[in-house]
């Protein structure tokens, strides 16, 4: 998930290699459909890719107009224009997206599941895609024309008379079938790998030194992943407001598909409205801004911006929304993000009045424990310090936890890259050795990341590569050593 | 003890407004029960894969609402802070002030173990799904939550630290206080942050101390330094909450 990417230059002719191997113009007709461009305007794959990331995590629903969410650029750049300036722009039509968004998932999900979970990768790293899909096996049949007739499954039908509507779930359930089988062999490969690191872990004593271990690894490699991760957002951002025009070309003609057809297939119908809304949605274009109710995520510094609004407008009671609105003078805010905000902000002032109440509560309750001291002067009670103490230890452990969820989902990715170019009939299959120490980097190297710092990647992976193999007695197959660590604990 | 009913017991315990936020865990395992092992994309499919995005939103919805309230009242509380400092209050108000802040960290804790206890549940719910179908929806449809903003709790991790450090300014460490305190405190403490707290610190350590399915996208145990802490804690019944 931290992987990030830089521009696509590299992912562009992998996708047309990709689009050779099937019926290409089927392909790119697939693209664009998910882009919403029904007129066959010539757009570049480097936009689909991007489009196509954009609609499948979500970022749409983050207040940057279309334009900007459509550039290729990584999803995780979305998170950092928030938290570090009040955003620009905001999505016109943010309801729209997020219903584009909701089906692309539920039509991405399926269709592309099909080819094998590999497509699905596509969307978070396209150049890992790509390198994997070259000569792979999990590449569809040629000749199969799986997505012209998919299309109607997306919501947005070109063809508004297209009988095959109910036809189009069976190809997806042939790709689907053949292609667990085909996959059959891998997740047992894994099984089997797994087996073996099981048979040589040697539980009980190493627990508790592992844990501490973990939890220091664990500390050192969130540092790393924020320190990299500061540096590319700043790149990241850069990049982002260097490619401007090209995706308003994207957007303009999403705008101009005219009477998408309404046309669903029956399966929509029993699914809740989400979906149901997409048609309506897209046709209402500039109709649906104003009706629009786009969720922001809102930032410390952006409500700086607004308290300080408020303050100049006299207050929170005297402050309209459009003033403050007016005031703030930020993109892509709409008058409703800021009723709604004043409102919180008008109840959270009036809090302290009202916990006054229960704040005397809590003295006579206490007065009712004469052993309990009651210094309150500059001190917290006794009680008050052990809640938060509780507190902060479930933060730590939270933290701890997350960082381990991410570090095993990345650990996934790469074993399934790895697998699937073991498929590959040249390459041998006990090739990857290299294992967790270098995984992180590979996966950012893979994943077209930006230069800049790949080099302190290098060297804090091989400080936390060489920690873990001093871990690790006597493990010879070091690519699990990792996953060795986490069984090893959990086998107890 | 099974990850459902865990997840019904850590909703018990949560702030009532916070009850219906949950992933509806039982709702999807029944859909995954439904989708048959023979027949491919079948309707059942469809509404689960629909069922699982609509929890997303309402997970974000809900994260990203309650993470623009935390703001405001950590900026407020601030304010509030440099106010009461500057015209050198009473006791009481610091006390008042501490009550608050020791709330809103406690109160954006929990958002943060809401994050986690929903991505866990997705986590697993997905792993059913993949056994059922034999599928791979799981892995991608995983990268996709990571990215969300409700999984995103980095924002509120930090306002969490923030506070932190304001209070260890504010009310510098006192010395270690003796059994008898700390358990009439026990009995003082407001009850519903601190209950949920206790309650998710239970759950997270019971959940990761492993299980039958244990893979290798299983976490490993906790690893909680102060596990006499979490036993002194471990609080009776629970009073109903208001």
């Amino acid at each position: 998930m931290l992987a990030l990417r830089g521009p696509h230059r590299g992912t562009t002719s992998s996708w047309s290699t990709y689009a050779g191997k099937l019926a290409e113009g089927t392909y790119i007709l697939v693209l664009m459909i998910w882009c919403g461009i029904g007129d066959g305007s010539p757009l570049s794959l480097e936009d689909c890719d991007g489009c196509v990331s954009r609609l499948a995590t979500g970022i749409l629903r983050r207040p940057r107009s279309p334009p900007k969410a459509f550039a290729p650029t990584s999803p995780v750049a979305a998170i950092s224009p928030f938290r570090t300036a009040p955003p620009r722009r905001k999505s016109v039509n943010g309801k729209k997206w997020k219903e584009i968004r909701n089906n692309a998932l539920v039509s991405h999900l399926t269709p592309f599941i099909s080819d094998g979970g590999i497509v699905g990768s596509l969307y978070s790293s396209p150049s890992g895609f790509s390198s994997v899909l070259n000569g792979s096996s999990f590449s569809l049949p040629e000749g199969h024309p799986p997505f012209a007739t998919q299309s109607p499954r997306v919501g947005v039908s070109l063809h508004p008379a297209n009988p095959s509507c109910t036809g189009t779930i069976q190809p997806i359930t042939t790709n689907f079938s053949r292609q667990s089988t085909e996959v059959a062999w891998c997740p047992d490969a894994v099984d089997n790998i797994l087996d073996y690191t099981d048979n040589n872990t040697c539980v009980g004593n190493q627990m508790p030194s592992n844990s501490a271990m973990v939890s220091d690894d664990l500390s050192k490699q969130n540092e790393w992943w924020t320190d990299i991760i500061d540096e590319d957002w700043k790149e990241i951002l850069n990049e982002t407001t260097a490619i401007e025009s090209q995706p308003k070309v994207v957007y303009s003609t999403t705008q101009s598909t005219p009477n998408i057809s309404v046309h669903e297939p029956p399966i929509h119908h029993s699914i809740p409205s989400n979906s149901g809304e997409i048609c309506t949605v897209i046709s209402s274009s500039s109709a649906a801004t104003t009706a629009a109710k786009p969720r922001m995520r809102w930032t410390p510094e952006l409500h700086e911006c607004f308290v300080d609004a408020v303050n100049q407008l006299g207050g929170g009671e005297k402050a309209t929304p459009k003033g403050v609105l007016k005031l703030m003078k930020v993109e892509g805010l709409t008058i409703y993000h800021v009723k709604s905000h004043l409102q919180k902000y008008r109840t959270a002032r009036y809090r302290p009045d009202s916990s006054e109440e229960i704040f005397d509560k809590k003295i006579t309750l206490k007065e009712e424990i004469p052993s309990l001291d009651l210094k309150m002067s500059f001190d917290l009670t006794e009680a008050l310090r052990l809640q938060m103490e509780v507190q902060k230890q479930l933060h730590e452990q939270l933290e701890i936890q997350r960082n381990l969820q991410l570090r095993i989902e990345e650990q996934g990715r790469y074993l399934q890259m790895m697998l699937e170019k073991q498929c590959k009939p040249s390459i041998p299959v006990a090739t990857t050795v290299e294992g967790p120490l270098t995984t992180a980097s590979d996966l950012m190297q893979s994943t077209d990341k930006v230069d800049v710092p790949e080099n302190s990647h290098d060297s804090a992976n091989t400080k936390e590569g060489s920690k873990q193999v001093g871990n690790k007695e006597k493990m010879p197959d070091a690519e699990l050593s990792d996953r060795k660590e986490s069984d090893a604990i959990g086998h107890c | 003890m099974k990850f459902g009913k865990r997840l019904k017991r850590q909703i018990e315990e949560s702030l009532p407004e916070w009850r219906d936020k949950f992933l509806c865990y039982k709702d999807l395992k029944k859909l995954v029960k439904l989708i048959s092992a023979t027949q491919p994309s079948s309707k059942a499919e469809a509404e689960f894969i629909c069922l699982l995005n609509s929890e997303i939103d309402k997970f974000n919805a809900f994260f990203v609402d309650q993470e623009e309230e935390f703001i405001i009242r950590q900026m407020e509380l601030q304010e509030w802070i440099k106010r009461r400092v500057a015209a050198t209050s009473a006791a009481a108000e610091y006390a008042r002030i501490g009550t608050e802040m020791v709330n809103l960290h406690g109160e954006m804790v929990l958002l943060v173990n809401y994050s986690s206890v929903n991505y866990t549940g997705l986590a697993k719910i997905l792993k059913k799904y993949d056994k059922r179908t034999g599928g791979l929806l799981r892995l991608p449809f995983i990268e996709k939550v990571l990215e969300q903003p409700f999984f995103t709790t980095d924002l509120i991790s930090k306002l969490v630290k923030e506070c932190e450090s304001t209070m260890d300014s504010m009310f510098p460490a006192a010395a270690a206080a003796a059994t008898a305190a700390r358990e009439e405190a026990v009995m003082v403490v407001e009850q519903r942050v601190f209950r949920n707290a206790v309650a998710a610190l239970v759950t997270m350590r019971e959940l990761r101390r492993g299980s039958s399915t244990y893979g290798h996208f299983s976490l490993p145990p906790l690893s909680s330094p102060d596990a006499d802490l979490l036993q002194s804690l471990q609080l009776p019944s629970p009073i109903p909450i208001l």
